[in-house]
Formats: C-alpha cells, structure tokens, sequence
C-alpha cells in the first residue's frame, strides 16, 4: 500500500513536471524568440489558457503528500521554509503576469509582465532543480526527523549542508537547460511563423549540449551519493526507466531531424518520465535522506499515514484520476492546433 | 519581557489568518457568480435574448479576475499547512489531508479546466457548450467550498477518525467525515453568504450604471436580479442556516457560545445580548441591552431551558479572545440583519417599479457592496476564534500545532513579504476591475 502510494505520488509529480516545464521553458525563452509584441503574446496564447490546470498537477500532488506521507510534508515543508517561500512568491508573480499580462494594450505593460513572466520562470527552474538536488544529495534531518537549513553554509555536500552548494547548483543549472529544451520542443510544435523558426534553432542547439550536462550531473551525483549507483543497479524500475529515458531521447533526435515535431515534443515528456521514474526508484524507500546520520532518514515507511487512510483514499483517488483524464481530452480538443500571431491580442491570451 | 510577540504561536496564527482572510475575498465571489452565471447563460438559450449573453461575458471577466487571484491566493494556503503548521499535519495529515486533496482533484481540475473556456471559448464552443463550461465552473467553485468546508467541520467537531499506534490521527470511516453533520450546516450557511456577496456586487454595479445613466439594458437586468436573489439569500443566510449554525455551536461547542454571547455565568432563561461590551476581566457584559430568555430560546428552542456560561468551563479552554470572537460574531448579525432590510426594501421599490427611478434607495446599494465582505470575514472570525483554543476541537491545541524548526523571524518576514505582494496584488486587481467596468458590458462575443 505504501509503495503504491509512493508511485502515485510520483506520477503525479511527473505529470506537472511535464505539463508545466514546458510553461517555464517558454518563460525562459520568450524573450529571445519573440520580438514583438504580438509574438510575445503569440507565446503566452500557446501555454495562457491552460497554465492554472497545470499548476492544479502541483496542488494535486502537495494534497497526495499530504494524506498520504504527513510526517514527510510537515518535515520537508517546514525545512524548507524560506526557500518555499521564495518558490511560492515566483508562482504568484508568475500567475499574474500570465493572467493580466494581456489585459492591457500597451506597450510597458506588456513588456513589464513579459520580463516578471521570464524572471518567475527562471527562479522556478532553477528552484525545482536545487529541489531535485537536495532530495539526491540528502539534508540534515536530525534524530527527530526534522531538519532546518540555511541557504548556503561552506557549498559542501556533506554534514551540515545549505540550500544551496556547488551539486545542488549545478543539478538547478541542468534542469533549466533541460526544462528550456522541452519548452522550446513544445513551442516549436504549438506556433507557426518567425517564433516557430527561432524555436526549432534554440530546441536542437540545447538538445545537442544536453547529453553532455546529462553525464557531468550523473558523475557528480556519483561523488556526492555514490551508494545510490549500487541501488540503482539492482533495482529494476531504475532500468525500465533508463530505458524510457532513452527511448524518448532517439524520439528527440529523430523527430528533430525529420522535423516530426509532435515526436519531438512527446520524446522530450518521455525523458522527463524517464528520468523521474529512475530517480523516484533509485531512493526508494528512502525520500529525504539524512547528511548527519543514514538511520535518521525520513523513508516511505515511517513517514506514511496510517493503513486505514491510505485505503480510504485509495477509495476515491482513481474515480478522481479518472475525472481529471476527462477533462484533459475535453480540454486537448479544444485547444487543438498551432497559434498563430493576432494584432488585436487585448484581453486574450 | 513576555508578550503575545515571543510566542511563536501568534506569529504563526498571524500569517494564516492574514493570508486566508485575504484569499477568501476572490473565491466568496466566485462561488456567488458562478450560478448567476449559469442561469442567464440557460435563459439566454431559451429566450435568445442578447441582453443575457453580454451579461454573461461581462461577468464571466471579473469571475476570471476574482478566480487568477484567488488560484495564486490559494496555493500559499495549501502550503502553509505543511511550513507553518508541520506539528498540526503530523498529527492529522491522514484524515484532512484526504479532503485537502480532493479539493485538488475534484474540485479545481474542473474548475480550471472549464474557466478559460468560458472566459474566451464562446464562440469556439457554440452556445451549449459554452453553457455546460459555465456549469462545469459553477460547480467546480462550489465542490472547492465543499471540501474546504469538510476540513474545517474536522477542526470545529472530529468525527470519523482512529488514534493509531504513534499517536496520530487516522481516518477510518470516509462517509461519516464526508457526511459531517457540520460540515452540511456551514456549508449551507457559507454558501449562502457568498450568495449575498455576489448578488450585492450585481446590484452595486446595475445601481452604478443606472445612475451614471450607461448601459442601462444591462443594468436594469443586474437590478432586477440581484436584487431577487440578494433578498432570498440574506433571509438564508439568517433561517435557517445561522440559526441551525448557532444551535451546533450550542450543542458542540457550549463554550465558544458562551463566549460569543458575553455570557460568563450560567443558567436558564438566558438573556440574548443586543448590546454591550464584555469585560473579561470583571467577567460580565458592560452596559447590556438584553431581550430575556432569547438565547435560551434561540440556542435551544425554549424560553426556560439552561445555556451554559464561562464559568462552567475551566478557563484553559476559554476562547483567547473573548471580546474579538464577541464583537464579530454581534458585527456580523448586525451587518445581517440590515442586508435583509435593504434588500426588503429593494425589492418593495421593484414590485412597484420604482427601483431605477429611486436614486435614493440607488445609492445605498451602490454603496453596500463591501458590507458582504466584511460579514463573512466576521462570520469566519467568529467560527476560528471559537474554535480556540483548539486546533482540532477537543483533541488538539492550537498551541502544539506550529512547526518546531521555524523561527519568529523566518515568519514575521514571510508574513511582511505576504502584506507587500498582496497590496500590490489588491492594487492591481482593483485597476483592472475598474478598466471593466469603465469599458462596461460588450455587445459583442470574444473569438
């Protein structure tokens, strides 16, 4: 029951890693592949309409981890506090910037939201992968099971770790290369015209450096957590997910290189999916490992909800998951198609 | 030195009640629109009537306002639980966790799925579609009050729940704590407030309208139906819903009613107090106005029965701050009782068809769009306030329920980082709701 939960909770944060790692990686381009005005608005319209039920993916999954590992929640969340904060604030500002940002016809005000847009995404992607990095190298959960950081302590990775060190750095730098080529990916597909050519020159650009961020971060984790290769190696969903990973990776190239660009796009999620199996797999059970002693890690077991509310909530989860898989097919129909560049953009996305 | 300031507990309960008390001015609306919303989407497919589509696409961009605010408002709720209250999730993660993410997936996939179709797809979607987005909307933003509102009935009074063998609470019957008898009441009674504030927001800005001599189509269609449901939804938010929500708080409660009522000593025939302050440190009601045996007979149904007072309880599980939780719930039940008033005397004006020519009765309701607000506020303060000094009625105090590993600092900065992005948030919403209204209803549909 608890390794079920487990799962789900992981394919719920996968799917709004997906969904709205594309939405920072257009956030994080449209600068440079939009010149105009119009096109700037042309980018917001590809992900605009949808952007709040992507971020639902992310309120869906706190609740999973909420009803289903609270002392994993309260432990993570109050850790993590200030930082939290900070990720919490880039949402708001960029909700609003995708909200308002079109509400007005006027130059300033289209060029200020655009630049709280692009500063928001960034933040967000560099934030999600130091994220990504804390939970590879560990924190310091003390005999409790609590923990408190500062941002930064020496940038080591051992003993008393911040926030912020040169792994956990790096990790937010490969994952806003990474988020930055899938949402050029998805760009690429979803717009026509000059923004759609910018794009498809920025999506084989990154995806060309990117094999090569993949092997510096993985040697890096080697150092930081070597255990975690031996775990990877005798488990075999890790493999299945390397397989996955690399799967999407040839959907990549090849739909680059033929301009299939649907393929493209459905490989770059495929790595993403790849990619966060294998991990969620690989520190499995463990979730928030402990940098001052091993034995006060914080797992899947002691840190999960009672067995009477795990199946309870097993009760009405799928008939949920089955609603929200609805409505996406209602909602892919009606936003079907490329996005064309429009004068008049007051109002719309 | 020992105040209220070195206890990490204020500080905590400070930031929650600052950030929820905020949120809760975006989604009280929406959830008034959203059938207002509906209704005239369904006559303006009967009847074919234009009048009902602008109307229609008018509202539907403040909903949208009012709704991006109250999603970027919101999430900082669901987070703070685990940031702020990681001591209160350890304990109860496993039973309100379970209505906290179902909100996500019932409620706000529905509603975030539908909305930008309703906003910008009328045209896409033809007229029926576009009607079932709106129902989808509708219910979408009242299935989120649902849930939140279950949530909140486990804190006020737990029903449901197993101690499991570390000492936490697990949940073991999912009908009865779905089913919460309190649960259905406050619902009915909230629901029903975020009805006035709609409907007083709808009949605002036909006033407005009306006396600016613009749009008058639409404002005489605003008048006329905000005024309609502005009255019945008052009447419902006093009987039977507050009425059956005072009767709980008697019967769960007994202590917070007490509190709320200034009432600090015991017996039957209890006086209803119309005036008066208390003094908590004299333990009696200053100065009080009184109507004999009409608490008795409101909480209880009889004139002789006995109400408990203050002193029946030991002081430890007293409210912390009788004269707050005394002062908004009379605030609110004032502010109640001259919303069914107003709108008694609207609707008078309107059977006659006097309204749009009384710029006398125009004005006030122009003007009493706050009001709705500010009575729900208090209506949510009483209940909180009550509920102290538990976190979860009974079982759990407020006081073991904040994190550990947080400092004073850390919160007094995020809570100071909260009220600048929010005035900046609250400036910008209240621009763009005005460039709306400056530009007013359009005739035509949106591609």
């Amino acid at each position: 029951m608890i390794e079920l939960w487990y799962a789900l909770m992981a394919l719920m944060l996968t799917v709004y890693v997906v969904l709205d790692g594309r939405n920072f990686g257009a956030g994080v381009l449209h600068l440079f592949v939009a010149k105009t005005p119009a096109e700037r608005r042309q980018v917001v319209a590809a992900i605009g309409p949808l952007w709040s039920w992507h971020e639902v993916w992310l309120v869906s999954f706190g609740g999973v981890l909420f009803v289903a590992f609270p002392r994993l929640l309260a432990a993570s969340f109050s850790g993590y506090y200030l930082a939290l904060f900070l990720i919490l604030w880039c949402f708001v500002l960029r909700g609003m910037a995708l909200e308002v940002g079109g509400h007005v016809n006027d130059r300033m005000w289209h060029s200020f939201w655009d630049v709280v847009f692009a500063v928001a995404s960034v933040l967000l992607a560099i934030l999600f992968g130091v994220a990504l990095g804390d939970l590879a190298r560990g924190v310091p959960v003390d005999l409790n099971g609590n923990f408190s950081m500062a941002f930064f302590t020496n940038f080591g990775v051992r003993g008393n770790v911040g926030l912020l060190d040169w792994y956990t750095v790096s990790m937010g730098v490969v994952v806003l290369v990474f988020l930055t080529a899938h949402g050029a990916t998805y760009l690429t597909l979803k717009t026509e015209g000059p923004v759609h050519d910018r794009c498809a020159i920025i999506a084989r650009r990154l995806w060309i450096i990117m094999p090569a961020l993949f092997a510096v971060i993985s040697l890096e984790t080697l150092v930081v957590r070597p255990a975690l290769a031996w775990e990877m190696a005798g488990n075999p969903v890790a493999w299945l997910g390397i397989l996955v990973f690399l799967a999407g990776a040839i959907a990549v190239f090849t739909g680059l290189r033929g301009r299939l660009e649907r393929r493209a796009f459905i490989g770059s999620g495929t790595m993403i999916v790849g990619l966060l199996a294998t991990g969620a797999a690989t520190i499995f059970p463990v979730i928030l490992y402990s940098t001052l002693a091993p034995e006060n890690s914080l797992t899947a077991y002691n840190t999960a909800a009672s067995l009477s509310s795990l199946e309870l909530a097993l009760v009405w989860w799928p008939f949920a998951f089955g609603l929200t898989c609805a409505y996406f097919w209602f909602i892919s129909r009606l936003y079907t198609g490329k996005v064309k560049v429009t004068e008049d953009t007051e109002g719309s996305y | 030195m020992n105040s209220a300031f070195d206890d990490p507990a204020f500080w905590h309960r400070l930031q929650f009640a600052f950030t929820v008390t905020y949120h809760y001015l975006f989604p009280q609306l929406t959830m008034g629109l959203a059938w207002f919303l509906v209704y005239w989407k369904w006559r303006a497919l009967r009847t074919g009537d234009e009048r009902y589509n602008a109307a229609v696409r008018f509202w539907a961009r403040i909903f949208g306002l009012n709704f991006g605010i109250g999603v970027v408002t919101g999430i900082p709720m669901e987070f703070q639980f685990g940031t702020n209250w990681a001591a209160f999730s350890r304990y109860s993660g496993g039973v309100i966790g379970q209505t906290l993410a179902m909100e996500g997936m019932f409620a706000f996939f529905l509603e975030s799925a539908f909305i930008g179709a309703l906003i910008w797809g009328e045209k896409r979607l033809g007229p029926r579609n576009h009607f079932i987005a709106a129902i989808g909307v509708a219910l979408g933003s009242w299935l989120s009050g649902y849930f939140i509102l279950v949530t909140n009935a486990f804190m006020q009074h737990p029903v449901g729940y197993a101690i499991t063998p570390d000492g936490s609470l697990g949940l073991t019957d999912i009908s009865a704590f779905l089913s919460n008898h309190w649960a259905w009441i406050q619902f009915a009674h909230n629901q029903s407030a975020a009805l006035v504030t709609g409907s007083f927001a709808i009949t605002a800005l036909g006033a407005f309208y009306r006396l600016r001599g613009s749009h008058l189509d639409q404002a005489s269609l605003y008048l006329r139906c905000g005024t309609a449901v502005g009255l019945a939804a008052s009447l419902l938010v006093a009987f039977p819903t507050g009425d059956q929500q005072a009767k709980m708080v008697a019967r769960h409660q007994p202590v917070a009613l007490a509190a709320m009522e200034g009432r600090f000593h015991g017996g039957s025939m209890a006086d209803i107090s119309v005036l008066g302050q208390p003094n908590v440190k004299m333990q009696r009601l200053d100065n009080p106005i009184q109507i004999p045996g009409g608490l008795s007979f409101l909480a209880n149904g009889t004139f002789e029965s006995n109400v408990h007072g203050l002193d029946e309880f030991p002081e430890s599980d007293w409210p912390d701050n009788i004269e707050l939780l005394y002062y908004a719930f009379h605030l609110m039940v004032t502010l109640g009782m001259l919303f069914i008033g107003l709108m008694a005397l609207a609707n008078l004006q309107r059977l006659r068809g006097k309204l749009e020519t009384s710029a006398w009765l125009l004005w006030p309701l122009m003007l009493a769009f706050p009001f709705p607000y500010i009575a729900n506020t208090l209506g949510w303060m009483t209940t909180e306030l009550g509920r102290q000094p538990w976190l979860i009625y009974g079982l759990f105090r407020t006081s073991e329920g904040y994190s550990r590993v947080v400092s004073n600092g850390d919160v007094i900065f995020t809570l100071i980082g909260f009220c600048g992005l929010y005035f900046v948030l609250g400036l910008l919403f209240l621009y763009l709701v005005g460039r709306e209204i400056y530009h007013g209803p359009h005739e035509e549909a949106h591609d």
